[in-house]
């Protein structure tokens, strides 16, 4: 210990050894810095984009299951790919026996949704996405209870419940691909998929105010 | 003290190697701090997508017994007087790395029995349901032993609207 004191206290400079192990030890450190800093700057990037596709996924969800609670009547059509045409009639709140039809659907090349030719949200897909970034619609459907799930004891159930309950209650079925393609040589093409769904019990298609009697 | 004052006074501005590695230290130390700061957050915000999407699959099974109560109610259905507790239903709830399937998060929903009450004073019968649905589940990283998170739907529905 004492030896070890003696030369510190008449340490003047740095030795060959001291220099080689700091330049060594900062290499490393700095090296394994930039590593999780770039690690950590993509997994945000994706993470960013993951939290922007999830917020459009779920402000579909909201809207289209409010409007289908208020709605009198639905007509499901087939559509490109795995999507549907959803045409949701509702009342008129002011004007007697006066009905208006929204008609919801995909846009497969704009990956939006629109409701009668307009976006529900004009910012998703972002207008300047990261690189190698784009967004898919995989799926936009509205099933009667029972269909198109994945679900077998739904199914079993469906046949066992009365039609006025399964011709009123329905499942939305949202599902969107987050892609990240490789760019860069030794990057690897990724994809993120998510699923979001809702069931709607639609309360007027069974109620005396789907003729019109609204008071 | 003194002989370390004297040193202090001959140094000639620079760092010597003992200073160099505490201060790696120091920023190693700091770094890691930061970084779990920044995971933490991040676990939270995933945490939250999941609650949210829990909410809907709650919602889905309320939706499901508004609308049996609605229209199809049978009040001697086993369904409707033992719910499924004790036995939930099990569905996927967050996928989260889409290359693995051993990180998927899944949940359990169960829903009480049907309550039906009677209020005497009323004489119509049945003047209201009381429905439960429960969902819950465990985040990752996080031990079976310890209680999960729920989510608890209560709602009422008067069978007037019929």
């Amino acid at each position: 210990m004492i030896a070890l004191k003696k030369r510190l206290k008449c340490d003047s400079g740095w030795t060959f050894i001291e220099a080689t192990l700091s330049v060594v030890i900062m290499a490393i450190m700095v090296l394994g810095l930039t590593i999780v800093l770039m690690a950590f700057r993509e997994h945000l990037d994706r993470s960013w984009s993951i939290r922007v596709m999830d917020q459009y996924g779920n402000d579909v969800i909201e809207r289209l299951t409010h409007e289908l609670r208020n709605a009198v009547d639905v007509t499901v059509r087939p559509s490109v790919r795995n999507t549907h045409k959803i045409d949701i009639q509702y009342l008129d709140p002011y004007v007697h026996d006066l009905y208006h039809t929204n008609t919801w659907r995909a846009d497969l090349q704009r990956s939006q949704i629109l409701i009668d030719n307009d976006p529900i949200d004009k910012t998703f897909p972002p207008r300047s996405p990261g690189r190698g970034e784009s967004f898919q619609i995989i799926q936009f459907t509205l099933s009667p209870y029972g269909q198109l799930t994945p679900n077998d004891s739904e199914r079993r159930d469906s046949f066992n419940r009365a039609s006025n309950f399964v011709n009123a209650t329905y499942d939305i079925r949202f599902k969107l691909r987050y892609n990240r393609a490789a760019v860069n040589p030794g990057e690897r093409n990724w994809k993120f998929e998510r699923e979001y769904r809702n069931r709607v019990y639609m309360r007027n298609k069974n109620l005396i105010v789907k003729k019109g009697i609204t008071e | 003290m003194k002989s370390i004052k004297n040193t202090w006074q001959r140094e000639e501005g620079g760092i010597d190697f003992v200073q160099l590695i505490v201060g790696l230290m120091i920023i190693a130390i700091a770094a890691v701090g930061t970084f779990q700061a920044l995971i933490y957050g991040y676990e939270q915000l995933d945490y939250e997508m999941r609650y949210r999407k829990a909410v809907s699959v709650a919602r889905s099974y309320m939706e499901y017994w508004q609308g049996r109560i609605h229209t199809d109610i049978n009040l001697y259905d086993r369904q409707v007087l033992n719910g499924n507790l004790g036995r939930p239903e099990v569905l996927l709830l967050d996928e989260r790395d889409p290359t693995i399937d051993y990180d998927d998060v899944y949940c359990q929903v169960s829903y009480g029995p049907i309550d039906m009450v009677d209020l005497p004073t009323t004489g119509v019968g049945t003047d209201h349901f009381n429905l439960r649905v429960y969902v819950t589940w465990w985040e990752p990283e996080q031990r079976e032993d310890r209680p999960p998170h729920e989510i608890l739907f209560h709602a009422s529905m008067v069978p007037a609207a019929l």
